[in-house]
């Protein structure tokens, strides 16, 4: 099908063709039109006022003891606080397939791979900047390794100005018995188009806690596939969406449960307000084999506004018939009874509005081990709903 | 009590489980093999339908050949050969039968073996002169007598309607859709494809070109029908492809209820049957829709067996109104349904009750729509998906709210059991909500019987496939307390049946 279509200026520039809503995974979001002009990979460089101005502005610049700063999709080793970190400028391949990988290849991008084998003692905080400039686009590609029986603690942090298009693609591998706590926050742009695609892989034992949270950028478009490939793992993934105006954001996680024993949980919780637009697809995969399974999968949105708009598509994919698998997908307004039973006890009612968003959100946030960054998350949110 | 039933039933089952597969003999006319326009104006020229009907089908017909099969669902099989079908076959005896007496014996005979009553009992259930003893059937079975209108098609052609005069009485018309064609054509050319359009999907526009027999409804403003309305359809000749066409109109404040059930021949080869049903419900009408499936579902190797590509919907086209449909699916190699209501009217109600079992190697994909459109409108889903042996089944539905539809509200429960690892079950829902206002939730789970529920039966003394179908029948209790009284024994047996010899 996409072969017969003609390409657009923007694919042109981007030199591969782009996903449209007759391909089912892209169904809500139309990248296709939605990308209308052309985004051409260039370099930039940054000033360093700008470089400065920006990373200040990241809301874990205190809890954060080591920085691996990327400036416009390059290794800012100037700005980055490396120290005790085991960093290599190169990352292995990927095997997988998808649209957005596959721009991310045509990007030619940069990134590192960080490397833990002791113990978490430092939170790393990974933060992508991208400054204000022509119209482009930018390719990142990271890879986090845990070694076996080792711990990290990661954040991820994408921060700009401008308009331009993020294509970022992490690899997250942990090996036996291996624990890992990682954050995404996405406050890229308002003008940006954020594309990811995080790829886990989990060995025996290990444990992963794993969240997301969106509030950047008018076009958000974020995969995720996670593979057990080790018995009794367990991965926590989670996010949250705050968006408003006309964002866009649309998350494809894809769970596979290729060996028995293994536990997943999802959480989602979105809210949208305006005009904004949530999409969760959520697929949980159990191999014919993979008995014992136990995959739960929640998705809940609050809709703000009459013209907000939430889709979702909870799937399941069930081979094997030992395992205990479910989802729940719920969207809504405020529960009137909530708000009633706040102002009916003196709390104003945007007071009484913005206490109950901040409770909606911060079950996700909930989840965040370390103390400031879950704080900093909550400040984060709290900001977000009176900025109204 | 019933799930005493169900339990001697799975106990007398022989390796053979399929009791409806047996042929009748009979001499039949066919169209010629193969499908192109001639044969489109050969089945209306049968029919003798108005020149307009023709062109509606032609229409249909060009559409359809500028179609493609679609690839979407869950479901794996030879690609049909749509020029080595008949595309009509009838009795020969059909001519014209007026009343019962002129039918072929043989095709009563058929019908009787299915357990349909043809003959218009007077009694009603449970209702019985003094001294007189309760009939029995073969298998000394206490036989309930109730008041149930049936349509009976045969292959292509419907062979008789009962309850008509009484029915007429209350100003229902129940009745063949090429009879409606002939008697009531203002009606059938009002509501036909309004639903359904002619170039819906690949199997509808199918439909709607050959289409050779069904049922008609229209229940007057204000009426609640009198009686189960029912249509019985049987597949008997070989390699034809059976195609209805199912239209029901409940005018302002009225309500029916409509059964239909099925049954095939076991044919090594597989048989096609793509149906189309369309439902109407105006200002404060309701229509309750119930069907239980049981086509021929193939050997346990998928050899032969119904192919099943239903194209089936309701519009909600008045305030108040409600369509509620129940499927019990069982039979069929592979099960293509999406049962959907268009919530068009303000407060319109929508409800889908579903049990699909699957067993040896059969495919299911199936689900429903509830598309709401109006405000206030409501729907509820609940749907109970059984796989054992080689099996597939697929859970597929959309709960979409419009803009406009403001406190739209759904409640969605989709449970899968899996007997057995070999199966497969699989749950794709699509959630839209445009507006704040609405208020959707959604909740699926998959499981298999747990091990304590197991432990639990046999400890007390129930064989292993004695507590399979007592657990089973729990898990379904939902969906089946929603079907007609008359049936929901019956399908009680049938789910009982349809899970013999899956585990151990």
């Amino acid at each position: 099908m996409s072969q017969a279509l003609q390409r657009t200026a923007a694919e042109q520039a981007l030199g591969i063709s782009l996903p449209h809503r007759r391909m089912e995974d892209w169904r809500w979001t139309d990248l296709r039109a939605r990308i209308s002009k052309p985004y051409v990979p260039q370099n930039v460089v940054a000033a360093a006022q700008d470089v400065e101005r920006l990373l200040a502005s990241s809301p874990f610049a205190r809890a954060a003891r080591a920085r691996v700063v990327f400036v416009n999709g390059v290794l800012d080793e100037a700005h980055s606080k490396l120290t005790g970190l085991e960093i290599s400028k190169s990352c292995a391949a990927i095997a997988m397939q998808d649209p957005v990988l596959e721009m991310n290849a045509k990007l030619q991008p940069q990134g590192v791979t960080l490397k833990f084998v002791g113990q978490a003692e430092l939170l790393v905080e990974m933060i992508h900047i991208s400054t204000n400039a022509n119209a482009r686009a930018m390719g990142l590609h990271n890879a986090i390794e845990v070694a076996a029986g080792a711990s990290a603690s990661v954040i991820e942090t994408f921060l700009g100005e401008g308009d331009y298009v993020m294509n970022a693609v992490t690899q997250v591998t942990l090996g036996k018995g291996a624990h890992l706590d990682r954050l995404k926050l996405q406050n890229d742009a308002a003008a940006a188009t954020h594309l990811s695609h995080v790829i886990y892989d989990l060995g025996e034992n290990a444990r992963l806690n794993d969240i997301t949270v969106t509030i950047g950028a008018a076009l958000t478009r974020q995969n995720g596939t996670c593979t057990f490939n080790g018995e009794n793992a367990e991965a926590k993934i989670s996010g949250a969406y705050l968006q408003r105006n006309k964002q866009h954001v649309d998350t494809a996680l894809v769970i596979n449960h290729a060996v028995p024993h293994c536990t997943s949980r999802e959480m989602f919780k979105c809210v949208m307000d305006d005009h904004a637009r949530g999409i969760f697809q959520g697929k949980v995969v159990v191999a014919k084999h993979a008995q014992k399974t136990d995959g739960k999968q929640s998705s809940h949105a609050l809709l703000l506004s009459e013209n907000a708009e939430f889709d979702a598509k909870p799937e399941l994919e069930i081979f094997a018939d030992d395992v205990v698998c479910g989802h729940g997908a719920t969207a809504g307004d405020l529960n009137h009874d909530h708000l009633f039973y706040l102002t009916s006890r003196g709390i104003p009612e945007a007071e009484a509005k913005s206490l109950l968003i901040a409770a909606f959100v911060g079950e996700a946030f909930d989840l965040v081990a370390n103390d400031d960054v879950r704080d900093a998350l909550v400040e984060l949110a709290e900001k977000w709903v009176t900025a109204k | 009590m019933a799930d005493q039933d169900t339990i001697n039933l799975v106990k007398t089952i022989e390796v053979d489980k399929y009791k409806y597969g047996f042929e009748t003999d009979i001499e039949s006319e066919y169209a010629p093999k193969g499908l192109n326009e001639d044969i489109v104006r050969f089945i209306s020229n049968k029919k003798g339908e108005p020149a307009w009907m023709l062109e509606w089908r032609l229409e249909a017909y060009r559409v359809w050949q500028q179609m493609d099969e679609p690839t979407w669902a869950r479901v794996h099989y030879p690609k049909i050969d749509f020029q080595d079908l008949y595309y009509y076959a009838a009795p020969k005896s059909m001519s014209a039968p007026k009343s019962l007496d002129e039918i072929d014996p043989k095709l009563l005979e058929t019908y009787a073996k299915l357990g349909i009553p043809l003959k218009e009992q007077e009694i009603l259930a449970g209702v019985r002169k003094q001294g007189e003893k309760s009939k029995l059937d073969d298998e000394g079975n206490e036989i309930n007598e109730s008041r149930v209108a049936v349509d009976a098609v045969f292959d292509s052609v419907s062979v008789v309607t009962t309850f008509k005069d009484e029915l007429a009485k209350a100003g229902v018309i129940f009745c063949s859709i090429s009879e409606a064609l002939r008697e009531h054509p203002e009606l059938v050319r009002k509501y036909l494809g309004s639903v359904v359009p002619q170039g819906d999907n690949y199997y509808a526009a199918l439909n709607a070109a050959v289409f050779s027999d069904g049922s008609f409804v229209y229940v007057p403003p204000g009426v609640r029908c009198p009686m189960e309305l029912s249509t019985y359809f049987r597949m008997n000749a070989k390699n034809t492809g059976q195609f209805e066409r199912t239209l029901i109109i409940a005018d302002k404040g009225s309500y029916v209820s409509y059964l239909e059930g099925c049954t095939a021949p076991m044919r090594e080869q597989s048989q096609l049957h793509a149906a189309v049903v369309e439902l109407i419900a105006h200002d404060d009408a309701e229509i309750k829709y119930s069907t239980v499936q049981n086509w021929y579902p193939g050997d346990a190797e998928g050899k032969g067996g119904i192919y099943n590509f239903v194209t089936k919907r309701g519009d909600c086209r008045g305030d108040r109104s409600k369509i509620s449909w129940t499927q019990v699916e069982t039979g069929s190699a592979i099960t293509w349904k999406y049962p959907s209501c268009i919530l068009r009217g303000e407060s319109s109600r929508g409800e889908f009750y579903s049990i699909a079992i699957s067993n040896g190697r059969q495919q299911v994909d199936s689900g429903t729509k509830m598309i709401h459109l109006g405000k206030n409108s409501s729907s509820r889903i609940i749907a109970k998906g059984i796989a054992a042996g080689r099996s597939d089944n697929t859970y597929r539905g959309l709960v979409s709210a419009h803009r406009k539809a403001t406190n739209a509200r759904n409640f969605t429960q989709c449970d899968s059991l899996l007997i057995g690892d070999q199966c497969g079950a699989h749950t794709v829902p699509y959630i839209e909500a445009k507006t704040s206002t609405a208020q959707f939730e959604h909740e699926a789970t998959t499981s298999k019987i747990s091990d304590d529920q197991m432990f639990y039966c046999m400890s007390r003394g129930l064989s292993q496939e004695e507590s399979v179908a007592l657990i089973v029948n729990g898990f379904v209790r939902d969906v089946l307390q929603q079907l007609p009284m008359e049936f929901m024994a019956e399908t009680q047996k049938l789910i009982g049946i349809s899970l013999e010899g899956s585990v151990g």
